[in-house]
């Protein structure tokens, strides 16, 4: 008995250590839910509005914006155009926007859309699913996703400006992947 | 249905006498031990029986009000606060039967029985009536966790008479060093506190009988999850004289009593809780009570009460005392840890989805559970039997009455269905 | 400190022993210079696994979580942590803040400066701090090291008792009895053996020395509780892997099916019931208000079976369970678990079926389902066609004047229909529906009619309305939930290890305090006879068993003299 006393104590120490780290690092560094600049946009699975399904990982290498919105938010109406603008001056160097409509009805959403003339994708989120995934608490909500697929900034709430959208996307296209 | 419920309250009020009877017998063995031409140890013995029959009888007669009441109310009897302390003291009952018949010490019966006539005595404070079961009570759990936790405490509860007995047992009245006076102190202070018990009592049932009232309205400001401040006003109903007025409040009727016309203070506004104001009123009635009769038990006695009962315990062995107690505590842990921990853990699974959730009464019953592990534990070492264990087990109990009661007053949270 | 550790019958003790292995002499100095105390029987005097004579750092920590001190210095600090915990709402129970600046402001505002301390502490977070749980750590720990180094050495003393002990530690015991031996020896031992065999003690003997011993198993209750505690601890953190754990709430109308997030399932809300008690089943203080009786959701459980993730077709779902939910009664279904948590009572508009009314011919053309959530786009009525083209599930208008909706529930649900069909203009005719039985819907209705009819959009010819909507306070031709469900869904893949660690420490429980070991040692030297005997719990009954045997065997006693701690004192 006594041979195996020392390998016995060291074992059950390190298991202690392990176990009793994780336990208590589990507590210092509990994870939150909101995402922030740096970390990986969750995947999703989407149709558009033509019914045509879009998969996060087909954006994957590009610079993106992501705009979560719903026609019952007055500031993500009134942002919409702005959007549109910054996507036409942009498009042709490689930047992609979606924006993803916040679990509304179909005809709802396209009726706004056509109203507006919006041409870049809009999917429709179902259940919310899509909008709890991203941890949204206010509407509108915008990520700009560099190419390396890393956050790059997190836009909550109010309407962004030509100019505010414009500086954010230079700063994404300049961002190598 | 009616019926049943009348026959339950009349056996309640005979189980009730019965005790007091039993009471004031143990209170004759002991104290008349001295009297002249009889022999101490016969008389002693004689009515030690007398005591314990009339104290069997009593438990009986609580017995048929409990089963009486689950008949004629269609729930097991332990759903409200009213309800609770009443089965607590009659497991207090069982559980003094239980140490009784291994033990056959006649001084218990003498400490138990006091104890568990204040428990219903605090009982009797609540309204009384049969409420139906709300949704989260209606398991099977009740009466499978309520029951056993209530079994578990009432072994503390033994356990904490019999120390409260070994204590005033040994203390040396003789002693003038400071460690000596301390134990007079303190053992003279829990027998006080006891005693204030009974007064919170006296006073609540003295002006009920009276049909004291008094009103206020209270404005109390909350703010809501937009965070904007909603000011209501709400009726505080006292039934005792109010000494505290109700932080912010306006006397609506107010009967004078002894000449005092309004409350004398208002209850500061940190105490914010629900009935604060109320509450502290209560608790400055029960020490005014409680001293009064404190101050004229002394005045009987002329001397320090644990002084007055001292001799009369000087033929028991305090070793023996230590030992009940110890036992009682060692019956009770595993009851307790079955009733009050897992089983309350089960049922919290089935209705609440987890089986912990640190709600303040699960807290406060774990801290029970870690007090009485702490208490054995160091009962391993020499140096804490004796006097050190008798305060640990009267300090358990303490927390005890604190997880049943102090925590439904104070502090609430899921369990306040549970309170007045 | 050098301490001779050779006992004087021959035997070799480990360091920190106090009473001899094998004759059970004492050894601690304490114990050898007052003759007269009565021996430390804890762990039967032998020296704990650990007790070494040069302590390397390894060997500090590992006794220091080997002492039953430091164990009891961890179960107060917690239950003093434990306890600070409750005076003031923990944040976990504030269930519609989740940001630390929110809670800060919430502690501020409902407790004032004392909230402030509490808060910034970490108090409000107790039970989730890096201290707390670094305690239960602590204590789990303390669990391990402290029953291993005392179980061993306890099993190895035990199982090889020697009948034979030094009369210093048969005299030293708490039950203890000397006296002449008048009878035959072998004659008396033979009776008192018989004795103590009836009362089930195991006897072993040596020439005129025995040794007695009964309910052993019971020395294991305490480790085997400490085994079961050690399970349950590590089955609660093993809660927090997020495979094992899933915590969430679903809230659902009546009628809706909503998937369970991050699974194939997806739960539907048949119905909601409530029932209250009536006055007189209530208590004379309770009379006049409302008491629930009962709540239930009427609930389905289904399982995706088929286009599970292709968000442009419908999934097909299969059903695997039905349950009345109510909250003593869970729905389960492969470990999966869904609880009542809470109701709403909340009118929402499921459908409604209007009818198409030609005004001019006073004809009814015919009637039709229109669904609030997603609404088909084309009806077909007769020779009549109406096409959707626009939904507003809570009407109202922006800053511009333009029709809006409000938010995504029906509460004021705006339907507009293109309706082509004989007689009717190329481009068709629109006209505006609100679902909404309420006068100021209806005015807004006719409001944008008499505005469309001004564009020249529709003729004012037809109008789409619900037959009777209202009858005798009940709504007809409508479908609508009165209540929102809310509903807890878990998982807990680690709920039977956690039962099963309580279950363990239970039986460990009783084991260790509902039985107790005792043990009588017995010498004869010449015709004196002594005997000690010791137990963990109950001296009394143990003496009652000496006395009992004893007196059976001629030597008459009165239990209380064989009490040891008396003659001592």
């Amino acid at each position: 008995m006594g041979r195996y006393r020392k390998p016995v104590q060291y074992i059950i120490l390190a298991v202690v250590l392990l176990i009793g780290g994780y336990a208590i690092g589990n507590s210092l560094f509990s994870k939150s839910v909101v995402l922030t600049k740096g970390d990986k946009p969750p995947g999703f699975r989407l149709a558009d509005l033509n019914n045509e399904v879009h998969d996060m990982s087909d954006y994957e290498g590009k610079p993106l914006i992501i705009n979560f919105w719903g026609t019952f938010c007055p500031p993500c109406r009134n942002e919409m155009p702005a959007l549109q603008h910054q996507y036409d001056k942009w498009k042709g160097q490689g930047l992609e926007l979606i924006g993803i409509n916040l679990s509304e009805d179909k005809l709802t959403a396209e009726s706004f859309i056509r109203q507006v003339g919006v041409n870049f994708p809009i999917l429709l989120d179902k259940d919310k699913k899509t909008e709890r995934k991203y941890g949204l608490k206010q509407y509108p909500t915008t990520f700009f996703i560099a190419p390396t697929g890393e956050i790059q900034e997190v836009v909550i709430g109010g309407v962004l400006t030509e100019e505010e959208i414009d500086k954010r996307i230079e700063r994404l296209i300049q961002t190598k992947s | 249905m009616k019926w049943w419920l009348d026959f339950s309250s009349d056996a309640f009020i005979v189980a009730f006498f019965l005790y007091c009877a039993s009471f004031i017998s143990y209170a004759i063995a002991v104290g008349g031990k001295k009297w002249s031409n009889r022999k101490p140890a016969e008389h002693a013995a004689r009515w030690g029986k007398i005591a314990f029959v009339l104290a069997a009888i009593g438990w009986l007669a609580h017995l048929t009000f409990f089963f009486t009441r689950w008949y004629g109310g269609g729930h097991i009897p332990t759903s409200n606060m009213y309800e609770f302390m009443t089965f607590l003291g009659m497991a207090i009952m069982f559980a003094f039967i239980v140490i009784y018949a291994i033990y056959r010490n006649m001084m218990l019966g003498a400490f138990t029985l006091p104890l568990v006539i204040i428990i219903i005595a605090y009982a009797s404070v609540f309204p009384s009536e049969v409420q139906p079961l709300i949704p989260p009570l209606q398991s099977i759990w009740l009466k499978i966790h309520v029951t056993m936790a209530a079994a578990g405490e009432a072994f503390f509860a033994i356990g904490f008479a019999a120390a409260l007995v070994q204590l005033i047992r040994v203390v040396d009245f003789t002693r003038t060093d400071k460690a000596g006076r301390r134990a007079q102190f303190w053992t003279e202070f829990s027998l006080y506190v006891i005693i204030v018990l009974v007064g919170f009592i006296v006073a609540v049932f003295a002006f009920r009988g009276a049909g004291y009232e008094a009103k206020f309205t209270q404005e109390t400001v909350t703010i809501d999850d937009a965070g904007n401040a909603l000011t209501s006003v709400g009726e505080v109903k006292y039934t005792l004289p109010p000494l505290v007025a109700p932080y912010n409040s306006e006397t609506e009727s107010f009967q004078s009593f002894m000449g005092i016309k309004k409350p004398l203070v208002e209850a500061p506004s940190w105490m914010n809780g629900v009935n604060a104001g109320r509450k502290l009123n209560t608790v400055v009635w029960s020490i005014i009570a409680g001293s009064l009769l404190y101050g004229l038990l002394r005045l009987i006695a002329r001397k320090k009460l644990t002084a007055a009962i001292n001799p009369h315990l000087s033929d028991i062995d305090p070793d023996d005392l230590e030992e009940i107690s110890y036992r009682a505590i060692a019956i009770g842990f595993p009851v307790f840890t079955l009733g009050a921990l897992i089983f309350a853990m089960i049922w919290a699974e089935i209705a609440w989805s987890r089986f912990w959730g640190w709600d303040p009464k699960e807290v406060w019953a774990l801290i029970t559970w870690l007090f009485y592990s702490a208490y054995l534990h160091l009962r391993l070492s020499r140096g804490w039997q004796g006097t050190r264990s008798a305060w640990l087990a009267v300090i358990g109990f303490l927390v005890v009455m604190f997880t049943l009661v102090g925590v439904n007053l104070v502090i609430a949270g899921l369990h306040s269905y549970a309170g007045v | 400190m050098f301490q001779n550790t050779k006992c004087e019958c021959g035997h070799q003790n480990p360091v920190g022993t106090v009473l001899c292995e094998s004759c059970g002499k004492p050894l601690d100095e304490a114990l050898l210079k007052d003759e007269n105390a009565l021996l430390e029987m804890r762990y039967d005097g032998v020296a704990r696994r650990s007790q070494k004579a040069n302590p390397h750092f390894v060997d500090r920590i590992w006794n220091f979580f080997s002492s039953v001190k430091i164990a009891v210095y961890l179960i107060v600090i917690t239950l003093i942590g434990a306890a600070f915990g409750t005076i003031l709402q923990q944040e976990s129970t504030i269930i519609n803040l989740t940001e630390r600046s929110e809670f800060a402001s919430y502690y501020k505002e409902q407790h004032g400066t004392f909230g402030v301390i509490y808060h910034a502490l970490g108090l409000s977070r107790t039970y989730e701090s890096w201290w707390f749980i670094g305690l239960l750590v602590m204590i789990g720990t303390s669990l391990v090291v402290c029953s291993l180094d005392r179980v061993l050495p306890l099993y190895r003393a035990l199982s090889k008792q020697q009948v034979r002990k030094h009369l210093q530690f048969i005299n030293r015991q708490h039950v203890v009895y000397s006296g002449e031996l008048t009878q035959n020896k072998q004659e008396w031992l033979d009776r008192f053996a018989k004795e103590l065999k009836r009362k089930r003690y195991r006897v072993w003997r040596e020439d005129g020395a025995l040794l007695a011993e009964k309910n052993r198993f019971s020395r294991w209750g305490p480790y085997i509780n400490h085994i079961g505690l050690i399970v349950f601890l590590l089955a609660v953190l093993g809660r927090s892997i997020p495979a094992w754990h899933m915590d969430q709430y679903l809230t659902l109308y009546e009628g809706e099916t909503r998937q369970i997030p991050g699974t194939n399932y997806y739960l539907k809300n048949d119905k909601f019931t409530i029932d209250y008690y009536s006055d007189e089943e209530l208590a004379s203080n309770q009379k006049g208000t409302k008491v629930v009786k009962l709540y239930e959701t009427k609930a389905r459980l289904y399982e995706c079976t088929d286009v599970c993730d292709d968000p442009t077709r419908e999934p097909v779902l299969t059903e695997v369970k039905q349950h009345d939910i109510r909250v003593n009664s869970a729905l389960a279904y492969k470990g999966l678990k869904v609880y009542q948590n809470s109701f709403q009572e909340k009118v929402r508009f499921i459908s409604v079926h209007p009818t198409l009314k030609d005004k001019v011919s006073g004809t009814d053309i015919g009637s039709f389902d229109l669904k609030m959530n997603q609404p088909a786009e084309e009806y077909k009525l007769g020779e009549y066609a109406l096409r959707l083209i626009d939904y507003y599930p809570d009407f109202g208008l922006d800053e511009q004047t333009r029709p809006m909706t409000k938010s995504r529930d029906p509460n004021n649900p705006a339907f507009v229909f293109r309706i082509a069909g004989p007689g009717i203009q190329d481009q068709g005719e629109v006209y505006v529906y609100f679902a909404m039985p309420s006068e100021k819907s209806k005015y807004y209705e006719t409001i944008l009619n008499e505005s469309f009819k001004q564009r020249g959009d529709n003729s004012g010819r037809f109008s789409i309305q619900v037959d009777n909507p209202i009858v005798d306070g009940q709504m007809n031709n409508i479908e609508y939930s009165a209540f929102t469900t809310y509903l807890n869904i878990r998982m807990d893949r680690a709920m039977p290890y956690v039962w099963v660690g309580a279950a363990i420490s239970m039986i460990g429980l009783i084991m260790g305090f509902y039985w107790q070991h005792r043990r009588i040692w017995l010498r004869i030297d010449g015709d004196k006879l002594a005997l000690g005997g010791h137990t963990n719990k109950n001296t009394y009954g143990l003496r009652a068993d000496v006395a009992g045997a004893l007196g059976k065997t001629g030597i008459a006693v009165d239990p209380k003299t064989l009490d040891n701690r008396r003659n001592v004192r």
